[in-house]
């Protein structure tokens, strides 16, 4: 067996090299013409599914692709059981929940993630679903929304297929994917009123989107989450790293953020999470000085290696990284992030330019 | 430029066939889709049944019939009365005397498991790679407890394929000086096949000069391009200039004291910047549908190198998005000079 399942089969050399490329000032990308805050150039459209209520597919360059339906289904909702006198189902009395604020379950929006050669158990969708997941509930406008009246509710499904094998941590793409299909989603209008069973228009031009657009033009247009990857490499931040880029990061911060109601900043952040990077998992190179097939001496034991390699000066020798992310670095990304101007306020206005242009 | 989203490439040419594709068995000559090279052909799909053809490779003829069904999705190509489909992609096929860059996927007792892009993983048998000190004497029980410290997962080599085993399964070895391990660079990797009449638009070049060394202004680089598809590109080790009047036996010990050694030498951020930007620059090659062999990775570089210095100076020159965008701005250029 091998020391350890290699996640990232890159050479001791290779990482050493890409360590030291991403620590430059400015840091030289395994793509030249970019720079740490750019991202990989991609290929998008949407509505490309005609039976699901909203729906995007983004290719990036490099072969992955994500492809993303929502649809929305009427569901009664469980009524709770309550002792005593029971008011009954009043059609005038519905004024004070009509327009669903705070009425929202999280169990109303299901996000269920496909990634080739995974199984549905398995750690990386499963996780990849919940990160997801979260930043979409967090805010708790969403699932106000699909508040219909007090027995019925919109149920979301968002379904989200990797149509390639994850050459890089799929967690921006995908969440850019659903991005854009759930700013196209439409859900039917409602015909009936309060408490009454739902009956919709029939008319698809009549539907209203999930994500209204902005009726004045001072206060943005609510949009759903985005979640944008970063990783540090020694003082040096870069955004949306490749396969190799990830190999050799210090730590990944997953950041999700919305548009921000404030004019102070350019994006507000949703929820915030680190994931351990691959990086953590590799094998330390092995220095000339302790390998008996480069003139070396092979240490007597796994202490006296572990005292070799802590005494070892030379750059050149790959060793992995250990421990997370820097305060400072944090906030450094974070700002980087919500600033006017910012990554997230360039992404998403992009991803908006494709559903308006 | 922070991020660019494109719309949709535009959608592929109507199929060829369609609905008349049930009566193919008077398919005239005339009627063969050489002429419209757009269209592709897709796994089990009826050619022709004209005897008059002949079946090539990516086609095949059920027993008891005479149609000729293509096998792999692919251009189809005629050459005289000839049929062949070149397939969109296809793995490598390892040839005998192949320069090849692999990376070890599995340590064996005996032999090491390389991935060279090819169906099946071809073996590096312990007993095809120089001893460090170039050595030379049986493989004891020593050197197999060894093995890791020769090479372990994950390390690139350059390696020639020695032999072919029945099931087209690769036997190589690094018996020369030229051959080992790679460190001290990057690597790159295009897919599709290699060399051969049947390659896909694009890949290495076979039967041209693969290791070479580029000048740059930082200081020389090295480049291998592996048959295979693999790149490597790296820092060029000079050799020492005083061994000359020592015997052949001494260079060999110099040059195999850090044969098997992973860790990088002390790379300057110059030299590190030109090896990325060559590996960009293949990659970006790769994307336009252009041959990767030394004359273009040359042209191509200094091409690259003359469009940054004038937009440093000048400012504002033409160029895409991204790696294909300077690809294909240098090439715009080339093919302009060469037409005048």
């Amino acid at each position: 067996m091998p020391p350890q399942a290699a996640l990232v089969n890159l050479s001791p050399a290779e990482l050493s090299f890409l360590r030291s490329t991403l620590s430059q000032t400015p840091p030289l990308r395994l793509d030249v013409t970019k720079g740490p805050r750019d991202f990989r150039s991609m290929r998008a459209e949407y509505d490309v599914l005609p039976s699901a209520n909203g729906s995007a597919r983004i290719a990036l360059e490099d072969g992955t692709e994500a492809l993303v339906g929502v649809k929305a289904e009427v569901e009664k909702t469980p009524q709770t059981p309550v002792l005593g006198e029971q008011d009954d189902v009043d059609m005038s009395n519905g004024d004070e929940h009509s327009d669903g604020k705070g009425q929202g379950q999280n169990a109303w929006v299901q996000v269920g993630v496909d990634v080739p050669g995974f199984r549905d158990d398995d750690a990386l969708p499963v996780f990849l679903a919940s990160m997801l997941a979260e930043s979409l509930l967090a805010s708790g406008e969403l699932k106000d929304r699909l508040y219909i009246n007090r027995r019925f509710h919109w149920k979301l499904y968002i379904d989200i297929l990797l149509l390639s094998p994850p050459l890089s941590y799929p967690l921006g793409l995908l969440s850019m994917t659903t991005h854009l299909a759930l700013l196209t989603t439409h859900i039917p209008s409602l015909k009936s009123e309060k408490d009454e069973d739902p009956l919709f228009d029939d008319d698809w031009d009549a539907a209203s989107p999930l994500y209204p657009k902005s009726t004045s033009k001072s206060s943005a247009r609510d949009k759903p989450p985005v979640i944008i990857l970063a990783i540090a490499v020694g003082p040096n931040i870069i955004f949306d790293p490749a396969k190799e880029e990830l190999a050799v990061a210090d730590a990944v911060l997953a950041i999700a953020c919305t548009t921000s109601s404030s004019s102070s900043t350019g994006a507000k952040i949703v929820s915030i999470r680190t994931i351990d990077p691959p990086s953590h998992l590799t094998p330390p190179a092995v220095p000339n000085s302790m390998n008996s097939a480069t003139g070396g001496t092979a240490p007597d034991s796994s202490a006296q290696a572990l005292t070799m390699r802590e005494m070892l000066a030379t750059s050149g020798v790959w060793t992995p990284p250990r421990g997370g992310m820097k305060r400072g670095l944090v906030s450094q990304v974070t700002k980087m992030v919500v600033e006017k101007g910012g990554v997230a306020e360039e992404i998403i206005g992009a991803l908006a330019g494709i559903e308006t242009g | 430029m922070g991020v660019s989203i494109l719309p949709p490439s535009a959608p592929l040419p109507p199929r060829r066939d369609a609905p008349t594709e049930d009566s193919d068995v008077d398919m005239s000559d005339d009627e063969l889709p050489t002429s419209n090279s757009a269209s592709i052909v897709t796994p089990g799909e009826h050619i022709t049944s004209d005897p008059q053809w002949m079946r090539g490779h990516g086609t095949y003829v059920p027993a008891g019939s005479g149609t000729i069904i293509s096998t792999v999705a692919g251009n189809l190509h005629k050459t005289n009365k000839l049929l062949s489909v070149q397939p969109l992609r296809a793995r490598y096929q390892p040839e005998i005397g192949d320069l090849v860059i692999g990376r070890i996927v599995n340590v064996q007792t005996k032999k090491w498991s390389v991935d060279i892009a090819a169906p099946m993983l071809a073996n590096l048998p312990l007993s095809s790679i120089n001893l460090p000190g170039g050595i030379l004497r049986r493989r004891t029980a020593v050197d197999e407890l060894n093995i890791r410290t020769f090479f372990s997962e994950g390390d690139l080599l350059v390696a020639e394929v020695q032999s072919l085993h029945q099931d087209n399964t690769a036997s190589l070895h690094t018996r020369s000086l030229k051959y080992g391990k790679l460190r001290n660079g990057l690597f790159t990797s295009l897919s599709g096949a290699g060399g051969g009449i049947l390659s896909r638009k694009g890949g290495v070049v076979r039967s041209r000069r693969q290791v070479f060394t580029l000048v740059t202004a930082a200081g020389e680089i090295d480049v291998v391009l592996g048959v295979n598809g693999y790149i490597f590109i790296s820092k060029h080790t000079a050799v020492a200039a005083t061994t000359t009047e020592t015997g052949i036996n001494r260079l060999d010990e110099q040059v195999t004291e850090t044969l098997y050694s992973s860790q990088n030498d002390e790379i300057e951020a110059p030299v590190l910047k030109e090896i990325t930007r060559v590996s960009t620059l293949i990659k970006g090659l790769v994307a336009c549908g252009a041959k990767v062999d030394e004359d273009t990775i040359v042209k191509v570089y200094e091409g690259a190198v003359e469009l940054e210095a004038e937009e440093q100076s000048l400012g504002g020159v033409e160029k895409g998005v991204g790696a294909k965008g300077v690809v294909e701005a240098v090439l715009a250029r080339l093919a302009v000079e060469n037409a005048g």
